[in-house]
């Protein structure tokens, strides 16, 4: 029998998997999901995975998974894994290639009725002035004085650098830069991918999207996070690009070995771990921090140049303020109240993003009456959402919820019998217009290849993890 | 399998499978396979040699190291890989060179930006007298 026959139903939204279904699991899987969704997840391996990671040496509470859950490597995407710091490992796989990968939310003061008439102008506007990448460079030129100094001061030295106004950088999930980065951890290989690179999207799933807030449903936290309905926002989704990429790939290849040292096994080799406190375990993490501060740069970067693309089709007096920076691929030191007692874990969040409650001493000073901002794509054409944190993420997920849609086809099978001209049409045909560096990137993203992002939504929403603020619609999208 | 390699499906991302008569053709082979789907592989001109050894702990170790460095190459502007030659390999080492165009200033884009070689179900083995691998690629 698999797992998704041996599942147990908790409530309309909890699922779990006991630890006792599976050779070496530790604790019990907890899902976060309807029964539809379930079904869904059933077809592909993340339930497996998610087992595998219960196995991970001083894993605290409950191997998670968020509704947005799909197959990754090692770890499923859309997992949650807390680990003790004192006694448990740090795994790479559970943070993932793209370090910090993240989403940022920009609030324009423009209407869709501003926008409407020059939409076309403004997407390829900023199709020119934000670039992909997939030329090797963008247009911050910096050296490598520069960079060291960016993989410790992450948004904040982009912003002293003129890319950037002084509110951004503490509008980001960490202020824009974790603290006890280590700069001297990141190989030579991985500042010379990505020195080039900062202020540029990437290709995959990355893309920035012009849309307008279409519903509130949260009229308190939408007048903190400045939303009204009409109004226009810029979604971002972007990481670390080669940067993040290659400190991963260094971290896993040294990891092999460790892991004979410590005599530690997994089940699956991208799952390499080794103890939090090892030499090799702060290496990583001081690397990881690095890249982390990179990909904040690179988001802080990329909303640098999508501000002039705006002031150049609407003057001058238009302003882009960011409303906040959220990551979705990363391991943090947290403290969480766990039986009564308080403990220190490490919280990888591979596809998870964090979710603070209202009241949250970490939540910036003008949201934390109503909760930290949470932003879930959905697939391309579909919807956005603005969420809240909630106090139900504290006592449950590790301050965690979803990060976005979720992915349901390979994209090989969302390519099938699809011919680019007509999805193109149709999108157009609704008020969006797409600006790809390449054909096949917009056949690949089509929203029948994710799940309902909406779905996913109501489930953190009503599991009381993340509640629903403003609800986005597109208008434009550019992709690489 | 005919094919020196075939594109396999993942939900979120992409893999390929390779084969080759010895454990040198098959390197060679998903080399070639994993800069098919990431750049135009037959525009690049065989302008410079690159030469470089690997190390790993084993087979599937050595080819995500071997892949990892190629892409490397590719990511840093230093080379557009398109020609490989494996000299010498042991399950723990290799030696081979790599043939194509420097990069500088934007040519040869990517097709397709891969983020790195991962372990996930990797498979390098002998069968029937022919060495074939399977590997994924995070994208």
């Amino acid at each position: 029998m698999s797992l998704a026959e041996r599942i147990e139903r908790i409530d309309g939204y909890r699922w779990r998997i006991p630890r006792d279904e599976r050779l070496g699991m530790r604790t019990d899987v907890r899902v976060y999901a309807t029964k539809a969704i379930i079904d869904q997840i059933a077809k592909d391996h993340s339930l497996e995975q998610a087992a595998n990671v219960a196995t991970l040496p001083g894993i605290v509470g409950s191997s998670l998974a968020m509704p947005d859950i799909h197959q990754g490597y090692g770890f499923p995407i859309g997992g949650v894994c807390a680990t003790d710091l004192s006694h448990g490992v740090v795994s790479p796989g559970g943070v993932g290639f793209d370090i910090n990968c993240g989403v940022r939310l920009v609030r324009a003061n423009l209407t869709r009725d501003d926008v409407r008439p020059r939409l076309r102008e403004l997407v390829n506007q900023v199709f020119r002035d934000v670039p992909c990448g997939t030329g090797g460079s963008g247009f911050v030129k910096i050296n490598l004085k520069d960079l060291e100094q960016i993989l410790i001061e992450g948004a904040g030295w982009m912003v002293r650098h003129g890319y950037g106004e002084p509110r951004d950088a503490e509008h980001a999930e960490a202020g824009g830069a974790l603290a006890d980065a280590d700069p001297d951890k990141v190989s030579d290989r991985a500042k010379e991918r990505g020195r080039p690179q900062i202020g540029t999207l990437g290709s995959g799933n990355h893309f920035l999207e012009i849309q307008y807030v279409e519903k509130i449903h949260d009229m308190p936290a939408a007048q903190a996070f400045g939303l009204s309905e009409n109004q226009i926002v810029v979604l971002i989704h972007s990481g670390s690009r080669g940067l993040g990429h290659q400190v991963c790939t260094d971290s896993l290849k040294e990891m092999g070995a460790a892991m004979k040292k410590y005599d530690l096994q997994v089940p699956d080799r991208q799952l390499a771990c080794v103890p939090v406190q090892s030499r090799e375990g702060q290496a990583y993490l001081g690397a990881m921090r690095a890249a982390a501060n990179f990909a904040w740069a690179n988001r802080q970067g990329i909303t640098h140049f999508l501000r002039q693309a705006f002031k150049r089709i609407f003057g001058d007096g238009t302003h882009l303020d960011l409303i906040y920076d959220v990551c979705h691929n990363i391991a943090k030191h947290e403290r969480y109240v766990i039986g009564g007692k308080k403990r220190d874990v490490l919280v990888h969040r591979k596809g998870a993003t964090r979710a603070f409650p209202p009241g949250h001493p970490e939540v910036t000073a003008d949201y934390r009456h109503v909760g930290q901002p949470v932003f879930i794509p959905g697939s391309m054409g579909t919807a956005s959402w603005v969420l809240a944190g909630q106090p139900g993420s504290m006592e449950e997920t590790f301050g965690t919820t979803c990060h976005g849609a979720g992915r349901l086809m390979s994209r090989t099978a969302a390519k099938k019998g699809k011919d680019v001209n007509s999805v193109l049409k149709d999108l157009e045909d609704e008020g969006i217009i797409v600006r790809s560096e390449t054909k096949k990137g917009i056949l690949e993203e089509v929203p029948e290849a994710y799940k309902d992002v909406d779905e996913v939504i109501e489930v953190v929403h009503n599991a009381g993890l993340a509640k629903k603020v403003a609800r986005l619609r597109p208008m434009g999208v550019i992709k690489g | 399998m005919s094919e020196p390699f075939e594109i396999i499906e993942h939900t979120a991302d992409i893999g390929f499978r390779a084969s080759g008569a010895t454990p040198a053709e098959l390197f060679e082979n998903a080399a070639q396979a994993m800069m098919s789907i990431a750049a135009d592989i037959d525009a690049i001109q065989p302008a410079r040699d690159i030469r470089i050894s690997v190390e790993a702990g084993d087979y599937p170790d050595l080819l995500v190291n071997w892949l990892s460095e190629i892409l490397y190459l590719f990511d840093s502007g230093r080379l557009a890989p398109a020609g490989f030659h494996v000299a010498e390999i042991t399950p723990v080492h290799l030696r081979a060179v790599v043939r194509g165009e420097p990069r500088e200033g934007g040519q040869h884009p990517w097709k397709l930006i891969i983020k790195a070689v991962t372990y996930h179900e990797i498979e390098v083995a002998e069968r029937n007298g022919r060495w074939e691998c399977k590997v994924y690629l995070d994208i």
